[in-house]
């Protein structure tokens, strides 16, 4: 914990007085010069067109068996949810609906809207027209995350991911007293996070601070609002509508299973980028930086999960968050066999692999978001409002 | 306010009905379930089932197929393109179609090229195996009410001249002189149906094989004017391989129609991309498909595709600048290009490229290309991205 606060504290005031390369210690990461970075960027490059060239029919074969498992559950959870009476089948169709929706949202959607399946030429498998089964429209997601995510990784200011801007999950945010509440802001985020993910890219916060136009809002709502609602229409109103007297049941099954994707999305989403030690940047330390540098910052700013087979899939292999940075046009499936290289790599040239069970990290990220969301004391001197001001009174 | 809720409500609704709803719980499921459907009997959109499998030469098949829901009728001599995946990769070429349009099933008749992949996946379909065919097309056809003809063909090219003569059987007074060429007795496709041809008032049929001892080995002007005394009157239709086509071409014949089912031959693939990325840059056009029959320009081969376009003026929508957000997706129709990175080469037809990291090797087609919306905002965030991300891409050691 000590460690890791210095290290921080460095960053926040671009102190270079420990910039002087050091060996690795395991939980943080040597500085690399340009070539060394640039040596590493060749090796991942190598791996990268390795798989590339290896890529055939069980790539394709793979992702059309989710699509399949993932039909078959929503179809097996919807018939149990419409002809069912009874608790067991209740929670047996609203599992499978989970799991579908799980399964379609990120094995499928994400991976295939990376254009990680664009090589096959099959149009049910292109990234730029796929439409997921979430409120957030396809098109904003490919703006907003494989854009602007994946290009300006944790750098502060341009990716808007970072907390999604309304949470502190780095010390180099500067604290403000809404912060306080952010335990529960988290809460209720995950709860109802696709419809976080719909509206991120409306840009509410920076509409709320004077940065943009209630005009421009109101553009950025119109494929949102459209998406949402037919997705709205269809949980809610059409499938309980044609159940009749099971109407009741179907909603409530629906939004259950919705909610149950919301908290697991969530959960591997947030261990991707916030566990403690996992790096933030300023635009002013990337500027110009080679394409080795920008996949040191793809490892530094990145976080694994360890689990079986299964759970690599459930998380639609986000789970191996590192590999996907690094590669985010490969068909995932194919992180975990690439996986004990790039380790290897990162070992070699004392780069840190965050890597930990799903347990631990979400622990980790918890601890973050409750620890952040109390401010220090050049945190309150900082920021200056009265109810700052009152606290470094307190305090 | 209110009107603009009211067209979103309908543009919604559109949408609903429309594209993304179809998309999603049709078309998608359809595609997906196909095989597993097919015991129900269902007709896809888009696949014909094999319903039978025919040995025609030692070389070649015919495919007998179930048309997909919702075929058109072809045109007696036109192709459609057949789609099958290769090592997961959606890989497309065309064949004549040798039923007649009155036939109630397609067929295919298809030559095993010597380690053809697509054609060698062809051979190897069962009865029951489904592949992707697209819309007939093409304008070899055989006229609505022909006069007298010449049907001339050699090897495989006598697939579409299958499907005019059926359709020429069907009618009351036909005239036609069918000419074909193949090597030995044994490679000529359609030989018992050809036999029974020939006992057919208004059809004259002549078989020359190239291992004839009394013939002259291959297509002969002066053997063709011998046998179609009449050739002046005729109309001609020729379909073979690409030397004895230049021939026919070259004997001035009027009303000549000619069917190429081999690609023009084209530079060797390794020569023109070595060229292009080790040699001086060279010019080469670069044609963009839209609205208005879209727009050409001349680019260079040391300058990625997206650059060259911007420099030109042209504001197409780009993201990372470095191959990996894909929002300067687009299609290439033809022509080849080389990954910047990677030194990949793209070469197909039809293959998406980004056109961030592409840099042309031969002029190349474009599908439309997606503009840059017009909200300002956008445009600032891409301007700061030249600063920020333009150098990964060009510091890239090779």
């Amino acid at each position: 914990m000590e460690t890791r606060s210095i290290e921080t504290v460095d960053q926040a005031t671009g102190a270079s007085a420990d910039r002087a390369p050091r060996p690795s210690a395991g939980r943080t990461s040597r500085r690399l010069s340009r070539d060394e970075a640039d040596a590493l960027g060749r090796e991942l490059d190598a791996i990268r067109a390795e798989v590339l060239a290896d890529l055939g029919e069980r790539d394709a074969a793979h992702i059309r068996a989710v699509m399949k498992a993932s039909g078959a559950a929503a179809i097996a959870g919807r018939t149990l949810l419409h002809f069912g009476v009874d608790p067991v089948t209740f929670a047996l169709g609203t599992g499978a609906l989970g799991l579908a929706k799980i399964l379609e949202n990120m094995e499928i959607g994400h991976n295939v809207m990376h254009g990680q399946y664009d090589w096959t030429g099959d149009p049910a498998l292109r990234g730029e027209t796929y439409e997921w089964d979430i409120v957030c429209p396809g098109d904003d997601w490919r703006r907003s995350h494989n854009y602007e995510h994946h290009t300006f990784t944790n750098i502060l200011g341009r990716d808007r991911d970072i907390g999604y801007e309304f949470l502190r999950v780095a010390d180099e945010q500067p604290w403000e007293p809404r912060h306080l509440a952010q335990p529960l802001t988290a809460l209720v985020l995950a709860v109802f996070f696709e419809w976080g993910v719909g509206m991120h890219e409306l840009r509410v916060a920076e509409t709320t601070r004077g940065e943009q136009s209630l005009a421009e809002l109101w553009r950025r709502s119109g494929p949102f609002l459209a998406k949402s609602g037919w997705q709205i229409a269809k949980d809610y109103l059409v499938f309980p509508l044609l159940a009749g007297p099971n109407a009741p049941r179907v909603l409530a099954g629906n939004a259950l299973a919705n909610v149950a994707r919301n908290l697991w999305a969530f959960s591997v989403i947030f261990c991707g980028h916030f566990p403690e030690g996992v790096r933030v940047y300023t635009e002013q330390e990337t500027n110009g930086e080679s394409r080795g540098e920008w996949y040191v910052r793809q490892i530094n700013g990145s976080a694994n999960l360890e689990g079986s087979r299964w759970m690599h899939l459930m998380t639609g292999h986000l789970s191996h968050q590192i590999e996907h940075h690094l590669f985010p046009d490969l068909p995932a499936a194919r992180y975990p066999e690439i996986a004990p290289r790039v380790r290897a790599i990162c070992e070699r040239y004392g780069q840190r692999y965050s890597s930990g069970s799903l347990a631990t990290q979400l622990a980790d990220v918890a601890k973050r978001i409750v620890r952040l969301s109390w401010p220090r004391r050049r945190d309150l001197e900082a920021n200056g409002s009265a109810l700052a001001r009152l606290l470094a009174r307190v305090a | 306010m209110l009107s603009s809720i009211e067209r979103r409500v309908s543009a919604t609704l559109r949408d609903v009905r429309g594209t993304a709803a179809r998309r999603f719980f049709v078309d998608r499921q359809t595609g997906l379930w196909r095989s597993e459907l097919a015991w129900l009997g269902v007709r896809s959109r888009d696949h014909a089932r094999v319903t039978a499998v025919l040995d025609e030469t030692p070389d070649t098949r015919t495919l007998v197929l179930e048309p997909p829901r919702g075929w058109v009728p072809h045109q007696p001599g036109q192709w459609t393109r057949v789609e099958i995946e290769l090592a997961g990769v959606r890989t497309s070429r065309c064949y004549s179609l040798s039923s007649a349009p009155h036939d109630p099933e397609l067929r295919l008749t298809i030559k095993r090229v010597p380690n053809g992949r697509v054609s060698g996946r062809l051979h190897a379909l069962r009865v029951g195996d489904s592949l992707r065919l697209s819309p007939a097309e093409g304008e070899f056809v055989l006229p609505a009410t022909p006069g007298p003809l010449l049907l001339l063909s050699g090897g495989s090219g006598i697939t579409p001249m299958r499907a005019m003569w059926r359709t020429l059987q069907e009618r009351d007074a036909a005239d036609a002189v069918i000419v074909h060429h193949a090597r030995t007795r044994a490679d000529v496709i359609f030989a018992a149906e050809l036999e029974q041809l020939a006992r057919r008032r208004g059809f004259v049929v002549v078989v020359r094989l190239d291992d004839d001892p009394r013939g002259r080995v291959g297509f002969d002007e002066v053997a063709l004017r011998a046998a179609v005394p009449d050739l002046a009157e005729r109309e001609t239709f020729v379909c073979g391989p690409p030397a004895m086509m230049q021939r026919v071409e070259a004997m001035g014949l009027a009303r000549l129609h000619v069917e190429r089912f081999t690609a023009a031959p084209r530079p060797p693939r390794a020569l023109d991309v070595r060229a292009a990325s080790e040699g001086a840059p060279q010019g080469v056009s670069l044609r963009i498909q839209g609205r208005e029959g879209g727009r050409a320009l001349s680019v260079r081969t040391d300058g990625t595709l997206l650059d060259q376009l911007e420099a030109a003026g042209e504001r197409p929508a780009s993201g990372c600048r470095m191959g990996l957000c894909r929002t300067c997706s687009c299609l290439k129709r033809s022509g080849t290009v080389r990954h910047a990175i990677s030194g990949a080469i793209s070469d197909a037809p039809d293959e998406i490229i980004q056109l961030c990291v592409s840099v042309p090797c031969t002029d190349v087609e474009l599908g439309p290309v997606v503009r840059t919306p017009s909200d300002r905002r956008t445009n600032e965030v891409d301007e700061r991205v030249k600063v920020h991300a333009h150098t990964p891409v060009k510091k890239v050691p090779r």
